[in-house]
């Protein structure tokens, strides 16, 4: 990111020797460490909220305490959604670094078409659960886990949307698809959040 | 390749002569104007919405509820709207549309060529560390007033200034700003400007990323200085629950500055993190890195895995205010110690990200002004390391007196007292390293050893506090008052003192005054402890902190306070002063003032603007002070060349008689103007059907310097290949019969153009040769554009591709 070039109007090929000296302490891309870190960052914020709900939720005997039902089989299916659009995004990335364009476009336009469809199915759950966020504690920390990791899933629909957009464009080839696998990185990151929360919150 | 800056010594472009704006309305542009409105635009927007949604599902659009929904969506995303409006998105967002005139290693936003550039988004680390100190200096400011307006309030019992609600929202106020808007930035402004000289780096691994941070730093601050206009948020810095969930709407204000000011410094501490993993330069390994790099390492941890706490913390806050959650409502089962378990969760280890960058910053003055290889070097990074990891072990013990699990005392007293070994390993480190030493008593070295020794004293009343019983007793009283500024102000502030003084000639290029400095000093040291001092005893006799009155029995102690506050605070005044004085008028600094090893001190003062012309190669460590024959890094600086210091110039034209004169005025003048494509097939048929068509004679400019653009060569080389370059072009020319005169100009391209079109031998007419499109910084700055525009005689642009034109090349 911080190699010199020449905006200048003197093409300097020579340069490009001595900036990549300064990443020989570099195993990973920086740009996908950062990804790393960022993640890192956010799987303590999610912490927060899980402490709040592991402290609250075992300072009662019941539970879901309060005597509220949340549905167990139609979020299995959403959470099926999810993990099968984790594998469609794999096969994005495959098909980047093989230069298969159609694979590509595909993948990208599954993924993105599955984390929505999720959040569509996430908003009807939401709709018909009969609770709202201000009935109790359940709900409280209930709404604050899904709609935390719903927005991630909104943050993550927006970063393949941007990378479906570059990949109509042709912006990517076998060499250079750095974006797009960070993309997938974050993408694989709120499933697995997901599949945490679903088997915390909705299963045990 | 040299990028470096054609002004060495006299910093940042004052070589350039003026340059001419471009053409670029402020209204779209990121400009501070397109920053005002579009962040309320983006506010209107969406209080419009939220109060939209709530109108579909029935809401009321009035009162305390739609005052809260308005207050969160409408700041949140005014200081969104901001920096979209100042322009930290502009290239992502090229990047996002892919835009054609997006470029992946666009550096026009980097360096500093005159003042104003510092009020804009800039990608230099050194312009974004001057950007953090002065504007957290502005705050520090303005928390030290309100501490000032605290202590003219507790001057004698009783109230007299201020209402007892406004002084909670003064104290508040002080403790949110110095925390949130002082010490956490200012050491990552400190780090900011040195880390990547340090690493041998040329600037940080996101130098975009680093500019956002700096620039999401100032709404999180104006958002808590705005919640005075709406009434104070008052439940202290730290924001208990219930009572913040209940207070009036300015707490709405504090927890979204919040995460304002989080998401900044998270931003800025994956920045660090990636930084000093892949950015160091060769021969740079861990074990050799300075501890300053060491202690940001740690510190950047501490932030990337503790500051979510925070924000989580706020946000829960947030929802039970707005949303009417739970989190903190026992009656619904929510629970309230959970609060100050994920704030302190945080917030204990946010204590050594306010501390560990000073302990690097110490190690630094004391290993270089005493002449001595620091004492245990790597002690210091393991204990530094050791307290990053501990400090998230001793939350609790901020809640001793909260009502918490009785068990949970023990451990976290056990454990805070184990903080006390790395921390005391890093004093006798520093103590071994001053023993025998030749020491300088710089201020910088001033600020230093007055660190170590206030911080010896709060960290001793820290183990009081840590020992149950003892923090039972004094608990809530001013002796953590004490405490917490001893540690704080004796310790943060006075590195950050030592610091900013150690590294003034480095960012400025110019010395402060030593003997200010000395009076700065004093002043600070005496009235600091004059003022802290006491509160322990005031503490130890029952005196309540966070309470505006107090019983007339500690009346003379708080008088005498209240008079040594005021002393500390016009201290602040000799240090601005000096700082204000210096940077404009004192002595011009030299590279290596301090004779210090390592490698931010080997490059000039201040530095060039991509740092290094080559990669250091590190080959030691950076401590070995009196060690003959040691070396930290061999670094290699391309002298300026005498040569190109003015105009080179070359010149075909043979003789100057008066007939030759006359013969040439009379010829149509044609200005050519070109660089890389000077000697192309293309350009040179343009000028052979002019001279086909009547007379001509050919100016030839090729510039050099682009300072509107991104960088500046002054390498002897390019410029040599560039008079090649230009001395073919003009054998061809005289080859095909033209008369031609040209000259290798070191200027940016506009500003050589307009300087001919106004010389006293105008051009008849320009021909600007470039690149194509894709490769051309000019066009991308739309140069042939703005040279139609403004010199008003015909412009031809021919582009010529050097790659299929090999003659072009050579």
């Amino acid at each position: 990111m911080t190699s010199i070039a020449a905006a200048h109007d003197m093409p300097a090929p020579e340069e490009r020797a001595h900036v990549s000296a300064y990443h020989k302490s570099l195993l990973q891309s920086p740009v996908f460490l950062g990804m790393v870190m960022f993640i890192g960052s956010e799987i303590m914020l999610f912490g927060s909220f899980f402490t709040a709900y592991f402290y609250i939720r075992f300072s009662h005997g019941e539970y879901p305490f309060g005597g509220f039902e949340i549905p167990k089989a139609t979020t299995g299916i959403n959470t099926a959604i999810l993990v099968f659009s984790s594998f469609t995004m794999h096969w994005a990335l495959v098909s980047a670094s093989r230069g298969r364009r159609l694979g590509l476009i595909l993948g990208l336009g599954l993924t993105l078409l599955l984390g929505l469809t999720f959040l569509g199915l996430q908003m009807r759950e939401y709709h018909a659960l009969g609770f709202v966020p201000s009935d109790g504690a359940f709900p409280t920390t209930f709404f604050a886990l899904t709609g935390l990791h719903g927005l991630h899933v909104f943050v993550g629909a927006t970063l393949l949307s941007i990378a479906f957009l570059r990949a109509c464009r042709g912006k990517y080839d076998p060499d250079n698809h750095l974006g797009l696998e960070v993309t997938g990185l974050y993408w694989h990151f709120v499933d697995v959040v997901w599949i945490f929360l679903y088997t915390v919150v909705y299963l045990l | 390749m040299a990028v470096a800056h054609a002004g060495d010594i006299a910093g940042h472009g004052h070589s350039h002569g003026p340059v001419r704006s471009e053409p670029r309305s402020p209204w779209l542009h990121g400009s501070w104007l397109r920053a005002i409105w579009v962040s309320f635009l983006f506010a209107f927007i969406a209080i419009g919405i939220s109060a939209f949604i709530r109108y579909l599902l029935g809401f009321p659009l009035h009162g305390a509820e739609m005052q809260e929904v308005a207050a969160t969506f409408g700041l949140t995303f005014w200081a969104i709207g901001f920096t979209v409006g100042i322009g930290c998105f502009d290239y992502w967002w090229g990047y996002i549309i892919g835009s054609p005139n997006w470029v992946q290693e666009d550096h026009s936003a980097h360096g500093a060529y005159s003042w104003r550039d510092y009020f804009k988004v800039n990608t230099d680390h050194k312009v974004i560390g001057i950007q953090y100190l002065v504007l957290t200096f502005i705050f520090f400011m303005i928390g030290g007033a309100l501490a000032e307006g605290v202590r003219a309030e507790l001057a004698s019992p009783g109230t007299q200034y201020f209402s007892p609600g406004t002084y909670n929202g003064l104290f508040s106020a002080h403790a949110t700003l110095m925390i949130f808007l002082f010490v956490i930035p200012s050491f990552a402004g400190i780090a900011n400007f040195v880390v990547p000289l340090m690493l041998g780096a040329q600037d940080m691994a996101f130098p975009r990323l680093n500019a956002l941070s700096f620039w999401l730093l100032l709404p999180g601050g104006l958002i808590f200085l705005a919640s005075f206009a709406v009434g104070p948020f008052a439940a202290g810095w730290t924001n208990y629950a219930p009572l913040s969930v209940h207070a009036p709407i300015g707490d709405t204000f504090f927890t979204i500055g919040v995460q304002f000011a989080g998401a900044s410094s998270i931003a800025t501490a994956v920045n660090f993190l990636v930084t000093i993993v892949t950015m160091r330069a060769p021969g740079m390994s861990f074990w050799r890195m300075p501890l300053l790099v060491w202690a940001n390492l740690a510190t950047s941890s501490l932030v990337v895995l503790g500051t979510p706490f925070i924000a989580g913390s706020q946000f829960m806050v947030l929802y039970d205010r707005v949303m009417h959650t739970h989190f903190f409502d026992p009656a619904t089962g929510g629970n309230v110690i959970l609060y100050q378990h994920i704030f302190w969760f945080y917030s204990h280890p946010a204590v050594y990200i306010m501390m560990l960058p000073g302990f690097g910053i110490i190690s630094e003055i004391i290993s270089i002004h005493s002449r001595k290889p620091i004492f245990g070097y790597r002690l210091i990074a393991f204990s530094t390391v050791a307290i990053g990891v501990l400090g998230f072990t001793v939350w609790a013990h901020h809640m001793f007196v909260s009502g918490m699990a009785p068990w949970l005392r023990i451990p976290m007293m056990a454990t805070t007292m184990l903080i006390a070994v790395p921390t005391g390993i890093k004093i006798f480190s520093w103590v071994a390293t001053l023993w025998d030493g030749v020491i300088h008593l710089t201020t910088a070295m001033l600020f230093a050893l007055g660190f170590i020794f206030t911080f010896v004293i709060g960290g001793l009343s820290g183990i009081f506090l840590a020992v149950l019983p003892v923090d039972i007793n004094v608990s809530d009283t001013y002796f953590v008052v004490a405490h917490i500024h001893y540690v704080l102000f004796g310790g943060s502030v006075f590195t950050i003192y030592a610091g900013l003084y150690h590294w003034f000639p480095k960012m400025t290029g110019r010395m402060y005054d030593e003997r200010l400095g000395r009076l700065h000093f004093w002043l600070t040291f005496v009235a600091f402890n004059a003022t802290f001092m006491p509160m322990h005893w005031l503490g130890l006799q029952g005196m309540p902190r966070r309470v505006a009155d107090y019983d007339p029995r500690f009346a003379t102690l708080n008088f005498i306070i209240s008079i040594f506050a005021f002393v500390l605070g016009a201290s602040t005044l000799v240090f601005l002063y000096n700082v204000i004085h210096s940077w404009a008028r004192g002595p011009i600094a030299p590279a290596n003032p301090w004779r210090a090893l390592t490698l931010e001190w080997q490059v000039s003062s201040p530095p060039p603007i991509f740092n290094f012309d080559e990669p250091p190669q590190v080959v030691g460590g950076p401590y070995e002070y009196g060690v003959p024959g040691a070396r930290h890094a061999i670094v290699t600086v391309h002298e300026p060349d005498p040569q190109f210091a003015g105009v080179a110039t070359a010149t075909a034209v043979a003789g100057s008689t008066p007939q030759r004169e006359a013969l040439l005025t009379a010829m149509k003048h044609i200005l050519v103007v070109a660089n890389q494509t000077v000697a192309g097939d293309a350009l040179i048929d343009a000028v052979r059907q002019r001279a086909g068509a009547e007379p001509v004679r050919v100016t030839v400019i090729c510039p050099q310097n682009d300072p509107g653009g991104d960088w500046v060569t002054d390498d002897r080389q390019v410029a040599q290949a560039t008079r090649e370059r230009l001395d073919q072009t003009l054998a061809k020319l005289h080859e095909v019969g033209v008369e031609a005169t040209g000259e290798v100009v070191d200027r940016d391209p506009y500003t050589a153009v307009m300087d001919q079109v106004e010389s006293s031998d105008p051009p008849a007419e320009i021909i600007i040769s470039t690149l194509p499109q894709t490769r051309s910084g000019w066009l991308r700055r739309d140069l042939v554009e703005r040279v139609r525009h403004d010199a008003k005689i015909p412009v031809e642009h021919v582009v010529v591709d050097v790659h299929s034109n090999p003659a072009a090349g050579a």
